[in-house]
C-alpha cells in the first residue's frame, strides 16, 4: 500500500517549504482571539505558555524550526540535531490550537510540518525521544503503545454481553482502542459505551483480542514505519468486516482513534478501496445521531453542574480544507476556506438533553479550546508538564462552578484527573458515555 | 552553543535556568521578522518576569557591555529586534504581562510591555473604553506599540498613540529606574505626563536604545455607543486629498483614511496587477463615532455637505457603498483577520514591509504619483493608504509592500522600491516612523547637522556603553 506523507525536505512544487515559507512572523497564532463584540482573548498554545521563547510558541515556532531545519536561504546555516531541538519539536501537543488562528496559506499545513518534522527525526534516527521508544518498540511487539500483551486487549469486556464480530455479523463495529484496554483507569469508558449501545439497543460488536491499535500514537511521534503497519492491517480488518460480516459503521469513544482513521488513513492510495461502504464514526456523533432519530431519551435526573472539554482530536483537528492547488481560483496553493467537521455541538446537545443536568461552558471551548497537554506524544516524554498544563485547564473548569468535567477522550480523560490531582483539586473528569449511561 | 557560557550563567541566575538559552534554533526564531531586514541570530534570549530581573539583566549587559534588544512580539515591519551587532542579548518581554490597574473614572490603563492589544481590548471593552487599536496583530504589545509613536482608529480624533501615553516606568541602560510623569511624583497618579518636563521623549521613538520601559499609563478614552463609517470613491488622489481636507477640517471623524485600489484588494496582488479601466483609483473610509444619535446626525449633514461641495467644485467623488466585511474591518479593532497579515501578504507570502511616513497631506499628491512609478516598476503594487490626523495637521502616508521571503532577490527587489520611495518621500518632507537602518541613512543624509549631533549626545549620555539595540540609530 502506497502512503502520500508529505516530507519536511522533499522537491516539489507545492511542498511543505513553500508553506512554511509562507508564514509572516505575525504571531496572531499565539492566541486565541475574536473581536466578538465583546472581544475575547485566551491562552491558546500549552507549549508556548511553559517554555515561553519563540521557537516553542505556536505556529510561528514550528515555521521557525522548519526553516533552520532545512536551511535559511541567507543564513545558508547547516542544520545539525540537539537535544535542545528536539525538546522544541517534541513539547508541543499537536493540538492546532495555533492553526486555527492563523489566516496564511500556511494554515492548512501546520500540522503536517509539525509531523513531517518529526518523521525526519525518526528517519535521521534521533527521534523519537528516548521515552517515546518503549511506546514504538510496544507498538511493534504487541500493536498497542501501553506494552500489553495481546491477549490482554479483551479483558475489559470480561463478564459483559459483547457480540464477536470475528464470528457473527453485525452493522457496527465499535472499535474500543487501546486505551481503555490497558489503561485501567479508562476502562470504565469502554465498559460503558458497552452499556449505553445495550440500552439502547444498538446491533454492534467488537473484534476482541483481534484489535489493533489505530496507529494514531506513533504517527504523531513520526514513526510512520510502525504507523503503516498497523494501518495497513487495520484496513484490511476493516474491509473483511464489510464483505464478511456487513460492517457498514465504526464507532469509537477514542478522540485520537476517530481522527486517525478518518483523517490519516486517507493518505493511502487505496483508501477508498479499503473504505467503500464504511464510516467511521466517534460514539458521540454516533449516539447524537440515534438521539435525534427518536431512538432514545434520557430519562433519569441528574441533578450536577457540568463542563464540557472539546478534545483537539475530535473538534478543531476535524476539517475539510479548501486550498487551490491549481490556481484556478486564487493562486497556486492559496488557502481558500475550512469547512468545520468536528464534533461540537453534538456531545453539547446530548449532556444538556439529561434532566437536572446544568451545564456551564468553560472560557475556551469548540474551536479556540485549550488542549489537555497529553497530545504529541507529550505526556509519554513529559508527564509531569501534561499533568500540569492538565491542572490549568481543571482551574479554568473550576470557574465554572462545575462538578464533573465531561469529555469524550480517554487521554483528554486520563490527564485532566491527573491535573486534578496536581492541583488537589476534588473535579474529577468522565466520559460523556458514563454521564449518559447513569441517565439511561 | 553561542556566546558566552559566562554570560548565559549569569542571565541563568537572575531569571532561573529554563528562561535564558543560548540554543541555536531557539536563536534563529528571533533573528528575522516579516520585514526586508536581513537576519541575524542573537546570542542569548532571555525572559525576565518583573522590573527587578530586567534590572539586573541591564545591569549585566552594561558591566560586560552586551547589547540587549528589547522585544515583546517582533511585529514592528522594520526588523527592529534584530540584532545588529555580535553576541547580543535579546529581552524578551512578553511574561511581564500584567495589567496592573485600569482607572475607570479617570480613563487610563497601567499596563506591563507583555500586555497584547487582544487582552487589553478584553479588559477596556468590558468598561466600554478602548484604545487606538492598530491594523496590527492582535498578539502584538500595547506599550512597544505606544512608545514607538503607533497609530491606531482614534489616530483622527486624539492624536498618535505615544500621544495617549500618561505616565512610564523604565529602566535605564546603566541599570537605574526612573519614573516620569505623574506617578514619579506620587506612586499611585499615572493619569498625566504635563505639566512637567516631558522626560518620556527620552524613551518614545527611540526603539529600545534608550532603555527598556517596563510600565505606562495610557489613556483610554470611552466607546461612544453610535457609529456609522460613510465611504467614498474617486479617480485621483487629487480629488480625494480635497475631499479628506475638507472633511478633516470639521474634526468629525477617529479616522479618515482613503486608499489606493491596490491596497483596497484583499490580498494587495503580488506582483503587480493591472487595475481595471473603470474602477476609481481611490476609496476612502471616514468612522464616525457619536454619543447621541443627533451628534451622529449633525457629522452625517457635514459628510454630505461635504460631498455636495466637492461635486460642484468638479470632484470625481462618489459615496460609495462599502462591503459588510470591510466595514467591520473599519470598528472591530484589533482584528485577527487585518493583523494576521492576511489583507496584505498572503499572496506574496512570508513578509511585508513599508515606507511608512507622516507626511503633509498637501505633499501627498507628488509624492504618490512617483511612489506609483517606482512600485510598477519594480513589478509590484503600489499599495498606499493616506491618513488625515487630528483634522488636517498631517498625515499617514504608507505603502504597504508585501515580499516573498524565501526568495532572496524579491525581499531585495522590495527592499530597493522602499528605499527609492523612501528618497522622493524625505525630498517632499515626510518622516517615516518605525524606521529600519536603511531608513536612518536617508534621514541622516538630509538632516540638520545639529540634529544629528543632538540624538548621539542623548544616546551617549544616557546609554554611555552603546548597550540599548545597538546600531539601530546607524551611528549608535
Ligand atoms: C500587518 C501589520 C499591521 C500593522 N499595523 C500597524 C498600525 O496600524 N499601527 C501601528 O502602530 N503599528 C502597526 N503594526 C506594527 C506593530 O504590530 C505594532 O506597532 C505593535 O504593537 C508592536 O508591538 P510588538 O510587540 O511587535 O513590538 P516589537 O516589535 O517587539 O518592538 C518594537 C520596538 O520597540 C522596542 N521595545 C519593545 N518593548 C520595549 C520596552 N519595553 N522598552 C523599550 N523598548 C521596547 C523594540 O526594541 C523595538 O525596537 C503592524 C504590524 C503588522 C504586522
Ligand atoms: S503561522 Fe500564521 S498566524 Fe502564526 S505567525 Fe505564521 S502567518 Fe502568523
Ligand atoms: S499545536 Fe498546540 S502546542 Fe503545538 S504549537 Fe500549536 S498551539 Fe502550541
Amino acid at each position: 500500500m502506497e502512503w502520500n506523507f508529505r516530507n519536511i525536505d522533499k522537491e516539489a512544487e507545492l511542498n511543505l517549504k513553500h508553506f512554511f515559507w509562507k508564514c509572516t512572523a505575525c504571531g496572531t497564532c499565539r492566541s486565541g482571539y475574536t473581536f466578538g463584540p465583546p472581544p475575547t482573548f485566551r491562552k491558546i498554545c500549552p507549549q508556548g505558555q511553559k517554555f515561553g521563547f519563540e521557537g516553542f510558541f505556536a505556529s510561528k515556532g514550528k515555521a521557525a524550526l522548519a526553516r533552520w531545519m532545512t536551511s535559511d536561504p541567507i543564513l545558508k546555516n547547516e542544520f545539525e540535531w540537539t537535544p535542545e531541538y528536539l525538546k522544541t519539536l517534541y513539547t508541543c501537543t499537536g493540538c492546532a490550537g495555533c492553526q486555527n488562528q492563523c489566516q496564511i496559506d500556511f494554515k492548512p499545513h501546520i500540522i503536517d510540518t509539525i509531523e513531517a518534522m518529526r518523521a525526519k527525526a525518526v528517519q535521521d534516527g534521533v527521534g523519537p525521544l528516548k521515552d517515546h521508544n518503549v511506546l514504538v518498540q510496544s507498538m511493534r511487539n504487541n500493536d498497542n503503545p501501553y506494552t500489553g500483551p495481546r491477549g490482554m486487549r479483551a479483558k475489559w469486556m470480561k463478564g459483559l454481553d459483547v457480540k464477536d464480530i470475528n464470528k457473527e455479523d453485525s452493522s457496527v463495529l465499535y472499535f474500543a482502542g487501546c486505551t481503555p484496554a490497558y489503561n485501567a483507569p479508562i476502562r470504565q469508558l469502554a465498559v460503558k459505551t458497552v452499556s449505553v449501545f445495550n440500552k439502547i439497543g444498538v446491533d454492534f460488536g467488537t473484534l476482541g483480542k483481534k484489535e489493533v491499535c489505530c496507529g494514531s500514537t506513533v504517527l504523531r511521534l513520526g514513526a510512520r514505519e510502525e504507523f503503516k503497519r498497523v494501518a495497513e492491517k487495520n484496513l484490511e480488518i476493516f474491509k473483511n468486516l464489510h464483505d464478511e460480516r456487513g460492517v457498514d459503521t465504526i464507532v469509537t469513544s477514542c478522540a485520537g482513534c476517530y481522527r486517525c482513521i478518518l483523517e490519516d488513513y486517507e493518505i493511502a492510495d487505496d483508501f477508498k478501496d479499503y473504505m467503500d461502504g464504511i464510516t467511521i464514526k466517534h460514539t458521540a456523533d454516533f449516539i447524537y445521531d440515534l438521539y435525534k432519530e427518536g431512538k432514545f431519551e434520557p430519562k433519569n435526573e441528574i441533578d450536577m453542574k457540568v463542563t464540557y472539554h472539546d478534545p483537539c482530536h475530535l473538534g478543531r483537528h476535524v476539517k475539510d480544507w479548501k486550498v487551490d492547488w491549481d490556481g484556478s481560483q486564487q493562486w497556486k496553493g492559496s488557502y481558500l476556506d475550512v469547512e468545520d467537521k468536528g464534533t461540537f455541538e453534538q456531545p453539547r446537545e446530548l449532556i444538556k438533553a439529561i434532566p437536572g443536568i446544568k451545564y456551564e461552558e468553560m472560557r475556551r471551548n469548540r474551536n479556540n479550546s485549550y488542549c489537555c497537554g497529553s497530545g504529541g506524544g507529550v505526556k509519554t516524554a513529559f508527564p509531569d508538564w501534561a499533568a500540569e498544563n492538565a491542572a490549568l485547564r481543571v482551574e479554568e473548569a473550576e470557574q465554572t462552578g462545575a462538578e464533573k468535567i465531561i469529555t469524550c477522550c480517554p487521554f483528554c480523560h486520563a490527564n485532566l484527573n491527573d491535573g486534578a490531582k496536581v492541583r488537589n483539586s476534588q473535579l474529577r473528569t468522565i466520559d460523556l458515555v458514563e454521564l449518559l449511561d447513569e441517565a439511561l | 552553543m553561542a556566546g558566552d557560557p559566562n554570560i548565559l550563567k549569569e542571565l541563568q541566575g537572575i531569571v532561573g535556568e529554563e528562561q535564558a538559552t543560548s540554543d541555536k534554533h531557539i536563536m534563529y526564531a528571533y533573528s528575522y521578522d516579516m520585514s526586508f531586514v536581513k537576519n541575524k541570530l542573537p546570542a542569548y534570549v532571555v525572559l525576565p518576569e518583573n522590573a527587578e530581573e530586567v534590572q539586573q539583566i541591564v545591569k549585566l549587559a552594561n558591566k560586560t557591555k552586551t547589547p540587549l534588544i528589547p522585544y515583546v512580539a517582533g511585529t514592528n515591519i522594520g526588523g527592529l529586534c534584530i540584532p545588529e551587532k555580535d553576541n547580543s542579548i535579546v529581552m524578551d518581554l512578553k511574561r511581564m504581562n500584567r495589567i496592573i490597574r485600569i482607572d475607570e473614572d479617570s480613563r487610563y490603563a497601567i499596563i506591563e510591555p507583555g500586555v497584547s492589544h487582544a487582552q487589553l481590548a478584553e479588559e477596556l471593552y468590558k468598561r466600554g473604553l478602548r484604545f487606538g487599536w492598530p491594523v496590527g496583530p492582535p498578539s502584538a504589545s500595547v506599550l512597544a506599540c505606544a512608545i514607538c509613536h503607533g497609530i491606531g482608529g482614534i489616530t483622527g480624533r486624539y492624536g498618535l498613540n505615544s500621544e495617549q501615553i500618561t505616565s512610564m516606568e523604565v529602566v535605564r541602560p546603566t541599570g537605574e529606574v526612573a519614573r516620569v510623569g505623574s506617578c514619579a511624583i506620587q506612586e499611585d497618579s499615572w493619569h498625566s505626563l504635563l505639566p512637567l518636563p516631558l522626560l518620556n521623549g527620552l524613551f518614545t521613538g527611540w526603539l529600545g536604545t534608550t532603555g527598556v520601559v517596563t510600565k505606562i499609563g495610557i489613556f483610554t478614552p470611552a466607546i461612544p455607543p453610535e457609529v456609522e463609517i460613510v465611504t467614498t470613491a474617486t479617480d485621483t488622489l487629487q480629488d480625494m486629498y480635497k475631499y479628506m481636507l475638507q472633511m478633516g477640517r470639521y474634526e468629525i471623524a477617529d479616522d479618515l483614511t482613503a486608499v489606493s485600489w491596490w491596497l483596497s484588494q484583499v490580498p494587495i496582488p503580488y506582483p503587480y496587477k493591472e487595475k481595471p479601466k473603470d474602477a476609481p483609483e481611490w476609496n476612502s473610509y471616514a468612522v464616525l463615532y457619536a454619543y447621541t444619535p443627533k451628534e451622529l446626525e449633525a457629522k452625517l449633514e457635514m459628510f454630505e455637505q461635504t460631498v455636495k461641495d466637492q461635486q460642484k467644485a468638479g470632484s470625481s467623488l462618489q459615496v460609495t457603498q462599502y462591503p459588510e466585511e470591510a466595514r467591520r474591518a473599519r470598528t472591530e479593532l484589533p482584528s485577527q483577520i487585518v493583523g494576521s497579515t492576511k489583507n496584505y501578504s498572503k499572496e506574496a507570502g512570508g513578509g511585508i514591509s513599508w515606507p511608512g511616513t507622516f507626511t503633509p497631506a498637501n505633499r501627498w499628491v507628488d509624492v504618490w504619483e512617483k511612489w506609483r512609478d517606482i512600485y510598477t516598476k519594480r513589478n509590484l503594487s503600489p499599495s498606499v493608504r493616506v491618513t488625515m490626523y487630528r483634522g488636517t495637521h498631517y498625515g499617514m502616508l504608507r505603502a504597504m509592500t508585501p515580499l516573498n521571503k524565501q526568495y532572496p532577490d524579491q525581499v531585495e527587489n522590495a527592499r530597493m522600491a522602499i528605499v527609492e520611495a523612501l528618497q522622493v518621500l524625505l525630498d517632499n518632507g515626510g518622516i517615516p516612523y518605525k524606521p529600519p537602518v536603511d531608513f536612518w541613512k536617508e534621514i541622516f543624509d538630509r538632516a540638520d547637522p545639529g540634529f544629528v549631533q543632538l540624538i548621539q549626545d542623548v544616546k551617549d549620555f544616557i546609554d554611555p556603553n552603546n548597550i540599548m539595540n545597538p546600531g539601530k540609530l546607524l551611528y549608535r
